[in-house]
């Protein structure tokens, strides 16, 4: 893997350059109506930039899938019903100085969404985007990626990972894209000087993060599976509100519901909208039949799905360890507990 | 952004003469619905801005109602029912008068111009009251010009002429899948 | 909190009620703890940082805890207003709850500033060493109401578009609002659909709004909306508007009386009528 030193003012002419090459650059931006609290936001220039400040609130996940997102026009005809296509909007981007916990996770997603239907909207906007990670120094007691395979250093699903150093940036070059990336603005980059205090960044963080809940086994999927009925959920259930809350902030997290919406007489839109499995009525038929009727059989859905359903079917854990759910909880339900809980169980 | 659903206008400025607000009005059957169909039958003159929909009661009008015509295109929204006392239904816009009076202070606390927005009790023998507050209602909404801000709430809407059919006016249909779109 | 975690071990033991809803230490802070076994009421604390609001957990659309059987729950004076409309409006008996009133020296948010009770009087039973009751001050929230009432149309109008725009539909705040008790909520209607299910402005826009309108006179103000939101959306400034609105028109005002009727159902002959024609 080759790398690189960037320094801060680079950085900045670095952000200049992709500007001025028509790219979007989206990255971490203090924002005022939160307090000064971090978010994902568009740039136009790196001084908008909060490196190295809070984990944003929301996830990389409305970059690939939209809160709400057109998928077609209709329109009545003579004869029935047009419809207008709409080609998805993908326009070219760099996610730069995003946390390994966030990078990650569209890397787990294109397993769902190639998987046995290719989502057109979805990998249009994959390919469109470059990820520039920002290794993490581990967040607080909730983060838990090493516990599910990843890590604060870890480089899954980026194309280059930016190490905070002396005077700048550590790089390291992950993937072919992010070489694309670089050399073409390779005067920004300089030869790598200070590749230790970036290992010792990287070990330093992790060590942070594994205090805190340790190495999901192989044995969980199966377990879970195995025991369905176990009385664990009930308890686990009951301070869950069922509010979606978690959902709404989790990376991983991709259920959508699609809808027709109606604009003017003549016509309208179908969406595709940001779901949850938390509520009443995500699986609520036709026929009055609700096979998840209460909270504890809609949380045992979430750890489920998460720790055993995508497992057994994908091979990996549908969650980063981000930890955003545990923060987001209004009801305490915190995942990093949960998983020790089970873990020990498991046996 | 504005996307107008609007039959196209060459302009749309506040007091602009092209301009032509679309009000909706949600009327009780009993009375403004009975003092309406008077003020047409005394060929009383009064702008036709206005497209009414009868309830039996102001008791029957959800705020959703008054929402959706902004959300549909209305400029400007009247609600009108019995006096207080001549309710047919006894009561029914006694219920409605306090929800109406949350519902405006609730509007204009989010921002939409108070004069959007119109109340009234209008009787069945009150025609003439109820051209006074049609053209009230038309030219305060005139004056404030096209709801433009709700149509541009939806980011990522298609352009209007794209929806509606091409013998309608709308677009001519679009003929390759890879065709850019704003 | 030795009073409390005794009377819950009371409660537990001689099988006055089979759960005793309360508050925990959890990894994040203190968080609701339901208490089954009498060993376990060492678990039950009570301080500053019990911000939740427990009654929410009484509401029936809580099937799964509706068959853990009878309740006593901890309730803050904020708290005991919402069992007060639970059971108001007939969702919960009041002899089958038991309420553990506690005294609260305030909960560090923004709403316990202007906030007069220290003691709940809808109690079976009082814990928590006395408080003294505070001087009222202005809070930040209403602050901001003030700065908005001062602006424009347009202002205001970009201000609820720049927050509203953020809602991404979880429905977090209907979900643990214990006023939100309707079992199939308007927004989840279909046939017709009223309120658009789309995360945009415009859908956002009507859902927040009806939420709010079907709060008025309702809400108690437990702040806890805005604390599920994650998307810090300051869903509390519009439910205080409203509240101001049925306080000024209606002489009503958040309450822990069950026998006070609620004001949006009810009317009076000389309701103030002067924004109509």
């Amino acid at each position: 893997m080759t790398a690189h030193h960037l320094s801060r003012k680079e950085l900045a002419s670095w952000v200049a350059d992709l500007r001025g090459r028509g790219l979007r650059v989206v990255g971490p931006v203090e924002e005022p109506s939160r307090g000064g609290a971090a978010a994902y936001r568009e740039v136009s220039s790196a001084d908008e930039l909060a490196l190295g400040g809070g984990l944003p609130a929301r996830s990389l996940k409305e970059q690939f899938l939209p809160p709400t997102e057109v998928l077609f026009g209709f329109r009545r005809s003579r004869d029935g019903v047009e419809l207008i296509d709409t080609p998805p909007r993908a326009l070219a981007t760099v996610l730069l100085g995003v946390r390994p916990c966030d990078a990650a996770a569209p890397e787990l997603l294109d397993r769902v969404m190639g998987w046995d239907y290719r989502d057109e909207p979805w990998f249009a906007r994959r390919e469109a985007t470059t990820v520039v990670a920002l290794a993490c120094p581990g967040v607080d007691e909730s983060c838990f990626c090493t516990a599910v395979g990843l890590g604060p250093d870890d480089s899954r699903g980026a194309d280059l990972v930016l190490t905070p150093v002396k005077g700048g940036y550590h790089v390291d070059v992950v993937t072919p894209k992010g070489e694309a990336l670089v050399a073409a603005s390779s005067a920004r980059f300089a030869a790598p000087k200070h590749a230790e205090a970036a290992a010792e960044f990287h070990r330093a963080a992790r060590e942070k993060v594994e205090r805190n809940v340790p190495r999901v086994g192989e044995g969980m999927a199966a377990w879970l599976a195995g025991n369905f009925e176990h009385e664990v959920f009930s308890r686990l259930a009951l301070r869950c509100h069922g509010c979606g809350a978690c959902a709404a902030v989790c990376p991983t997290c991709h259920c959508f519901d699609i809808v027709d919406e109606p604009e003017g007489l003549f016509g309208g839109v179908r969406r595709r909208n940001w779901d949850t499995c938390q509520t009443a009525v995500f699986t609520l038929h036709g026929s009055g039949h609700n096979p998840r009727p209460e909270q504890n059989s809609r949380f045992r859905q979430r750890v489920m799905h998460k720790f055993s359903i995508f497992p057994r079917r994908f091979g990996e854990t549908l969650c980063t360890g981000c930890g955003r759910c545990a923060r987001a909880c209004p009801g305490g339900v915190d995942l990093p507990e949960i998983v020790r809980d089970l873990e020990e169980l498991v046996g | 952004m504005s996307k107008s659903t609007q039959p196209s206008t060459p302009s749309s400025a506040p007091g602009d003469v092209a301009f032509e607000p679309r009000l909706t009005a949600f009327v009780c059957n009993w009375c403004t619905y009975t003092g309406a169909d008077l003020a047409g039958t005394s060929r009383l003159q009064m702008a036709a801005n206005v497209r009414i929909i009868r309830l039996p009661c102001t008791g029957r009008i959800d705020p959703l109602f008054v929402v959706k015509a902004f959300e549909r295109g209305a400029d400007g929204v009247i609600v009108s029912g019995c006096h207080p006392a001549d309710c047919h239904y006894t009561a029914g816009n006694y219920h409605a008068r306090r929800r109406f009076a949350v519902l405006q202070e609730l509007l204009t606390f989010l921002g939409v111009e108070p004069e959007r927005l119109t109340f009234s009790w209008v009787s069945a023998s009150e025609g003439a009251k109820w051209a006074d507050v049609v053209n009230g209602a038309t030219e305060r909404v005139r004056a404030v010009g096209p709801f433009a801000a709700y149509r541009a709430l939806v980011a990522d809407a298609l352009p209007a002429d794209e929806l509606q059919p091409a013998a309608r006016g709308g677009a001519p249909r679009a003929t390759t899948a890879t065709e850019e779109r704003a | 909190m030795k009073d409390l975690q005794d009377l819950a071990q009371r409660l537990l033991v001689d099988g006055t009620v089979a759960v005793v809803i309360g508050y925990e230490r959890g990894p994040r802070g203190a968080r609701p703890a339901f208490v089954q076994r009498p060993e376990d009421v060492e678990r039950l604390i009570f301080d500053a940082e019990c911000v939740q609001n427990l009654a929410t957990y009484l509401s029936p659309r809580r099937r799964h805890l509706l068959k853990l059987g009878r309740k006593a729950v901890v309730a803050k004076p904020c708290d005991v207003r919402a069992i007060a409309g639970l059971v108001r409006e007939k969702q919960v008996k009041r002899d089958e709850v038991v309420v553990i009133g506690v005294r609260c020296p305030g909960v560090g948010e923004d709403r316990c500033v202007t906030c007069t009770a220290r003691e709940p009087r809808l109690a079976d039973h009082l814990v928590g060493a006395a408080v003294a009751a505070p001087a009222a001050g202005e809070s930040q929230r209403d602050a901001k109401l003030r700065e908005l009432e001062a602006m424009t149309p347009a202002e205001r109008w970009n201000f609820w578009q720049a927050e509203l725009s953020r809602c991404v539909r979880c429905h977090a705040c209907r979900e643990i609002c214990p006023m939100c008790q309707c079992d199939r909520c308007v927004a989840s209607k279909t046939q017709p659909q009223w309120i658009e299910s789309s995360p945009h402005a415009r859908g956002n826009l009507s859902w927040q709004l009806t939420r709010v309108l079907h709060q008025a006179g309702r809400c108690v103000d437990c702040g806890e909306c805005e604390r599920a939101c994650p998307e810090g959306i300051p869903l509390g400034l519009l439910l205080r508007k409203v509240a101001e609105v049925v306080d000024r028109r209606f002489d009503f005002r958040p309450s822990d009386d069950p026998e006070l009727p609620t004001p949006i159902g009810a009317y009076r002959l000389d309701d103030p009528q002067e924004f109509i024609l």
